[in-house]
């Protein structure tokens, strides 16, 4: 494909006019999976870029494909994820984005590959909303994800993510509380008891001044 | 969309200037002295990022401290050898750091120079201003509209001074431009074209691997959420990664279109609507836009400024015999044409080398003509911004509104669709999802 093509297929993608419906899914989320697993940089382009109008369907099947064992094969399929996220997202796609949303909570649980469950918690930060909070929350235990978590809540709008972070504060061990704390200030909470350590500095260097 | 779902303008600004009462802990010595220094004092000057543009600072800013304009006192890197290799280039005297704050911390350091990659501009200028500390930041100036709202608060809050590094406006044809623009040379103007090659893509992509042992990788990453070192990601690569750089539109559109917003009267200013589409790259870690098309319209007074990135569509350059102002004409392939209602006007380049047609060369001003300011130089009018308080050619608040113009072009291009912006609340409007991506979550404990 030209590079004309692939801005045809990039406009197109945009304008998200192609919709797509009822037993055409299952063909179009094969098709999708088909290219995304293509030799050809550009057929893959071309498919991920498409992604968004294949919709919530193409969720889990693009989430196995992001942990492929070839590299270009795994991007492809992380940007046809987040390219639905992106498409799902427009004003007026309610539906749209509450199946994205639904799919996307399925993949946070422990059977996942952790760098899925981190793509996928930033997702939601885009997208998720009352709920979601609680299955992100969850994650504020795993040492793993539990930065990602504590961001993601931070960006999720509502009273929800800032209870769910003020729990989380008290669950938390003494050496995450410090981060969950910055993200309720960053929310407009009041923290008290634990100072903010931006200014401190902490890292040495080996390397000496000229005498 | 149910407001109930909006992030709203309070629970917006609560964040973005979080950092107002909020308790730090920091050593009693860091908060030095707010004042300015003595018009004959020398100001004493650390450098926080060394590499690249860093390093050319440092080198120019010898030619001032040979002048007995300032002291060089520390310069700090995450990476050793870059460090090693500055600590040479400054001399004796000049402490290393790899940690900014410690510079921070030194109640005899009065400005830094910040020249890290983009991702740690906004949190490093609010850090060092709340420091008291006057700063000089590499363009763009922030990553998100909370980070350039933080970083107007913060200059404010401190009354310290700031300068950007979109130097194009200091170049002395950036001069002659806008003085003949302004005068009405080509009437009305209603459009303003901007110029670009193409951002590349990573024709040798790598998996991720481990950092070298030279490189602190969690603090080069700082406020970014977490994620592996790759070697296409780091210094100077950091530009073709949305996270970071976020390509062309950023790294030469806020030199660009720094020109237009000031040569246009338009510093304060913003779009009421952003559309934008473009190419992906097809391989690799780099994920800015190849080719990008921009559409920003603005209202009262109507104009339209586009950003149209592809290679190839440079108006060519005129023939130049190297004794104008700017000399020979050494960066073609970027600029931005001008429209008005009596002709056209095109400029090359826009950063520290900016060229502009002859006509404005040769443009006698008339008696009564209006006449513009003319910066003695980019880092001159900075230090006079320090020593008069005197607003800078690029301060903080025309740099935002620049960057903003970057940050949303992006966005428009990520998202796919229009978007509608509300300057006077600095805020996406009718669009929830974009209105979350106005901000973005920093790690801890590197955040505004």
């Amino acid at each position: 494909m030209s590079v004309n093509n692939l801005q045809k297929a990039s406009l197109a993608a945009a304008a998200g006019t192609t919709g797509i419906s009822g037993a055409a899914h299952e063909n179009a989320v094969d098709a999708l999976i088909a290219k995304i697993k293509d030799t050809n940089d550009k057929v893959r382009t071309e498919a991920w870029l498409g992604a968004g109008k294949v919709g919530a369907p193409a969720v889990k099947p693009l989430a196995r494909v992001m942990t492929d064992e070839e590299l270009e094969v795994a991007r492809a399929a992380k940007h046809g994820l987040w390219k639905i996220v992106r498409h799902s997202g427009r004003p007026g796609a309610d539906d749209e984005k509450k199946a994205v949303v639904a799919e996307l909570m399925g993949l946070l649980g422990n059977d996942q590959p952790t760098p899925v469950r981190r793509e996928v918690l930033w997702m939601l930060s885009e997208i998720g909303g009352e709920e979601s909070i609680k299955p992100i929350a969850a994650l504020l235990s795993n040492k793993e994800l539990q930065e990602d978590t504590r961001m993601v809540l931070q960006r999720i709008p509502g009273r929800e993510s800032v209870a769910a972070l003020e729990a989380g504060l008290k669950a938390a061990p003494e050496d995450f509380k410090l981060n969950i704390a910055q993200s309720l200030r960053q929310r407009g909470a009041k923290v008290r008891g634990l100072a903010c350590v931006k200014l401190v500095p902490t890292k040495k260097t080996d390397v000496k001044p000229l005498q | 969309m149910k407001r109930t779902k909006q992030l709203d303008r309070r629970e917006f600004l609560a964040a973005a200037g979080a950092a107002v009462g909020v308790p730090y802990l920091i050593r009693p010595n860091v908060l030095a002295s707010l004042g300015r220094t003595g018009a004959n004092e020398r100001i004493t000057i650390g450098f926080i990022g060394v590499g690249g543009m860093g390093g050319y600072h440092l080198s120019d800013m010898k030619g001032f401290r040979e002048a007995g304009v300032v002291n060089i006192a520390a310069v700090c890197d995450v990476d050793e050898n870059r460090l090693a290799r500055a600590v040479k280039e400054a001399g004796a005297a000049v402490q290393p750091y790899r940690d900014y704050r410690y510079i921070l911390e030194r109640k005899d350091i009065d400005a830094v120079v910040i020249s890290t990659p983009d991702h740690w501009h906004a949190v490093q200028t609010v850090h060092a201003a709340e420091c008291g500390k006057h700063v000089y930041v590499e363009k763009p100036a922030c990553c998100t509209i909370e980070e350039g709202y933080a970083m107007i608060a913060a200059a404010k809050q401190n009354k310290v001074s700031i300068q950007v590094g979109s130097q194009g406006r200091s170049q002395p044809e950036a001069y002659l431009a806008h003085r003949y623009l302004v005068n009405g040379n080509i009437g009305h103007i209603d459009k303003v074209t901007c110029f670009h090659y193409n951002s590349p893509e990573d024709g040798n992509p790598v998996p991720d691997s481990d950092p070298p042992p030279e490189l602190d990788w969690d603090f080069w990453l700082g406020p970014l959420r977490w994620r592996p070192y790759n070697k296409r990601y780091c210094h100077g690569t950091f530009r073709w990664i949305m996270e970071s750089g976020a390509g062309q539109i950023r790294d030469r559109g806020a030199h660009v279109m720094s020109c237009a917003m000031w040569w246009m009267g338009a510093d304060g200013t913003g779009p009421v609507t952003i559309e934008a589409t473009g190419t992906p790259p097809t391989k690799g870690l780099w994920d800015s836009a190849v080719t990008m098309d921009v559409t920003y319209t603005f209202k009262n007074p109507d104009w339209v400024l586009t950003w149209n990135q592809h290679t190839g569509n440079a108006v060519p350059a005129e023939e130049r015999t190297g004794k104008e102002p700017g000399g020979k004409i050494t960066r073609p392939d970027y600029g931005a044409v001008y429209h008005g209602t009596k002709g056209t006007f095109v400029h090359w380049g826009g950063d520290g080398g900016t060229w502009v047609e002859k006509k404005a060369r040769e443009w006698k001003p008339p008696a009564g003509a209006q006449d513009v300011y003319k910066s003695p130089g980019h880092k001159e009018d900075w230090f006079n911004g320090i020593k008069t308080g005197a607003k800078t050619i690029m301060n903080i608040e025309a740099s935002v509104g620049v960057a903003n113009l970057c940050i949303l072009g992006n966005l428009s291009y990520i998202l796919g669709r229009k978007l509608h912006w509300d300057q006077a609340k600095q805020e996406v409007v009718g669009d929830e999802q974009a209105r979350r991506m106005m901000s973005r979550p920093q790690r801890h404990p590197y955040h505004l």
